[in-house]
């Protein structure tokens, strides 16, 4: 048994024993945890991932004539000013407000920026009052010329994550990355056996007032993040999904752009690289134990990113060693993997941590209060109106085709029954395709006379147990005014169009309006 | 050797790769291609005995040759080794070294772009 003033005093000395994550996991296979809890003091842990949980608070002073800034944007990117007058929140994952921008500059790339001593542009609006009289402000600012920036990032640092895999046959763009159609790649964000909340899983050592490595300079944890949760499957102790989660505060005029980095995930929005290394005092073996964990040993779930619901099937389980040999195996085939979180930087903040501890220039804390480790578990947002599934939806007989209907009778289907799609189908029913007006004005131009020729065979769909919002999210992303509705069987039973949805809104805000 | 091959709209009807291959008996990789009536370009690896002299034939017939010595380069300033692009890459031309650095093989890169589209810290150039 060790306390924490007892390493101290050794770091003091210069003569603590500093090992990473990593070597403690050979150390501890070699000598098991009882020796190595004799032999080493601390343990270095690091990782280098996309936390869009982040943010600061930033505080410009007061001009002359003062101001109370009710709208804040720096670069084009909006702040939250509901606070005092000249205090705002940026937050990494606010998009540009230019559309032409849009995810390509956004908060993480301010706070990118101000780090790197840029000079960026903030732009107030006021309505005025008695004591601000001023209305707007125009003016460049740099970090130096802030009276503070605080980073307070209100989730970092997930304890272990879900990897992510797309069953579709779209290509799907997430916050975990690009994920090719039909199991095409793997993608996963923790550091495995680096990660601090991994090395410490029921937070033994960890709390509020730890004293952590924050993007290049010393940061406080100030408490568990948002999703904190505890009561999670576990195995080897460790989490198989996401639980523990980090408050984090740190001082962003110290703080080092080489451990910091804005981002944009293609097609989902702006995110924040952030580095963060804890480190883990060995107080007694049963912590030497926790820090000895390998990545084989921690397990994790392949969850599909094809449902985009709350609760996404898994695929199947799986481990870090597994997925940072770069491939794994899925029904048979094998699939490339992607980290997303940078393992180089993450092994490169642990060796920071531990380099830092042994000049003995970071000291470590004891903690007001340990993390809470059980009794939190995650509770979802249930919408009081639930969703309106396809199949609740008011629609017409459906009319449909045959491949091999004659252009011009389709034609007058489309006129007769004033509609613009006619689903395609074979003698059962089964969905071959779909057909526009566009598609029959177009085969009359150029004189085509069957319908195989001009039906577009890769059709869209819905299907009769989605919500209505997924359904209008894919008519806005593939630009398409209308698609069949399927059931399991892809039998055609309804369709689906742009104006329906645009209805069923109208009623929607109909009711609300009622109900006031 | 790698090349992008620009066709002028008058030579378009002419089966010209076909004869080059028959003649010189040369492997021809199509990598990328843009062809339409008002003319194209195309990416492609050419690779035979008789490489250098299929070249001037193709040439003499009215193709633009322009050999590349690059076709994708890692911006190291701006990479952070993340890795996302790791998995995207069609034919595995991205790797991780020992340290988890991560390097792309221009030999092996076929220049689809995929990678420089995905990539969160926009760090892949790719030579056109």
């Amino acid at each position: 048994m060790k306390t924490i003033d007892e390493i101290n005093q050794k770091i003091k000395n210069g003569d603590a024993v500093v090992v990473t994550a990593s070597e403690m996991t050979e150390i501890v296979a070699e000598n098991g945890p009882e020796e190595a809890a004799r032999e080493v003091d601390v343990v270095t842990t690091g990782t280098f991932g996309a936390m869009c949980s982040s943010g600061a608070f930033l505080n410009f002073g007061h001009s002359d004539p003062p101001i109370k800034m009710a709208r804040t944007y720096i670069n084009g990117v909006e702040l939250y000013s509901g606070l005092a007058a000249v205090d705002a929140y940026i937050g990494a994952a606010q998009p540009n407000k230019d559309p032409e921008i849009g995810l390509d500059y956004g908060g993480a790339h301010v706070i990118e920026d101000l780090i790197k001593g840029e000079e960026v542009e903030l732009v107030a609006e006021a309505y005025g009052t008695d004591c601000y009289p001023l209305k707007h402000v125009e003016t460049l600012i740099t970090l130096d010329k802030l009276n503070q920036a605080i980073m307070v990032n209100p989730r970092n640092c997930y304890q272990n994550y879900a990897v992510a895999v797309n069953s579709t046959d779209e290509t799907l763009y997430t916050y975990m990355g690009t994920l090719l159609p039909n199991y095409g790649n793997v993608t996963y964000s923790s550091a495995g056996e680096l990660s601090p909340l991994i090395n410490d899983p029921h937070f033994q050592t960890i709390g509020f007032g730890t004293r952590v490595f924050l993007c290049g300079t010393e940061g406080y944890i100030v408490g568990e993040g948002t999703q904190h949760s505890t009561e999670v499957e576990r195995k080897h102790g460790v989490p198989t999904t996401s639980a523990g989660t980090l408050m984090l505060k740190g001082d962003m005029k110290k703080m080092n752009p080489e451990f910091l980095r804005a981002a944009t995930m293609p097609n989902y929005g702006p995110t924040l690289y952030v580095g963060v290394g804890i480190p883990i005092p060995i107080l007694d073996e049963d912590i030497a134990a926790s820090t000895g964990i390998s990545d084989e040993e921690i397990t994790c779930k392949i969850v599909d990113y094809g449902v985009p619901r709350r609760e996404r099937p898994v695929v199947k389980e799986t481990n870090y060693k597994e997925l940072k040999s770069g491939k794994i195996e899925i029904e048979g085939v094998e699939v490339p993997t992607s980290p997303l979180s940078s393992l180089k930087k993450a092994r490169i903040i642990a060796e920071e941590l531990k380099k830092l501890i042994e000049k003995s220039e970071f000291l470590l804390t004891s903690p007001i209060y340990r993390l809470p480790s059980r009794g939190y578990t995650l509770r979802p947002l249930e919408i009081r109106k639930p969703s309106i599934l396809v199949r609740e939806l008011e629609s017409k007989p459906v009319i449909v085709t045959r491949p091999d209907e004659n252009i011009k009778d389709v034609a007058r289907k489309l006129v007769e029954n004033n509609i613009n799609h006619i689903p395609v189908v074979d003698e059962k029913g089964v969905l071959q395709g779909i057909v526009t007006s566009w598609d029959i004005a177009d085969a009359v131009a150029k004189g085509k006379t069957s319908l195989r020729d001009v039906m577009t065979r890769r059709v869209i769909i819905a299907r009769e147990d989605e919500p209505v919002e997924v359904v209008a999210r894919r008519i806005d992303k593939y630009d398409i005014s209308g698609l069949p509705i399927v059931d399991s069987n892809n039998k055609v039973k309804g369709i689906i169009t742009a104006e329906d949805i645009s209805r069923l809104v109208g009623k929607k805000m109909g009711r609300g309006g009622e109900s006031i | 050797m790698k090349a992008w091959l620009r066709f002028l709209p008058s030579i378009i009807g002419k089966a010209i790769i076909s004869e080059a291959i028959k003649r010189y008996d040369i492997e021809f990789n199509i990598l990328r291609a843009h062809i339409t009536p008002r003319g194209g370009k195309m990416l492609v690896e050419i690779s035979g005995p008789e490489e250098k002299e299929s070249i001037k034939f193709i040439e003499e017939q009215g193709i633009e040759v322009n050999p590349i010595i690059r076709v994708v380069k890692k911006d190291k300033d701006k990479c952070i080794d993340c890795g996302a692009c790791i998995s995207l890459c069609p034919v595995k031309a991205i790797k991780v070294e020992e340290d988890w650095t991560v390097e792309i093989d221009d030999q092996i890169c076929i220049g689809c772009g995929f990678c420089a589209k995905s990539c969160p810290t926009k760090s892949i150039i790719l030579f056109e």
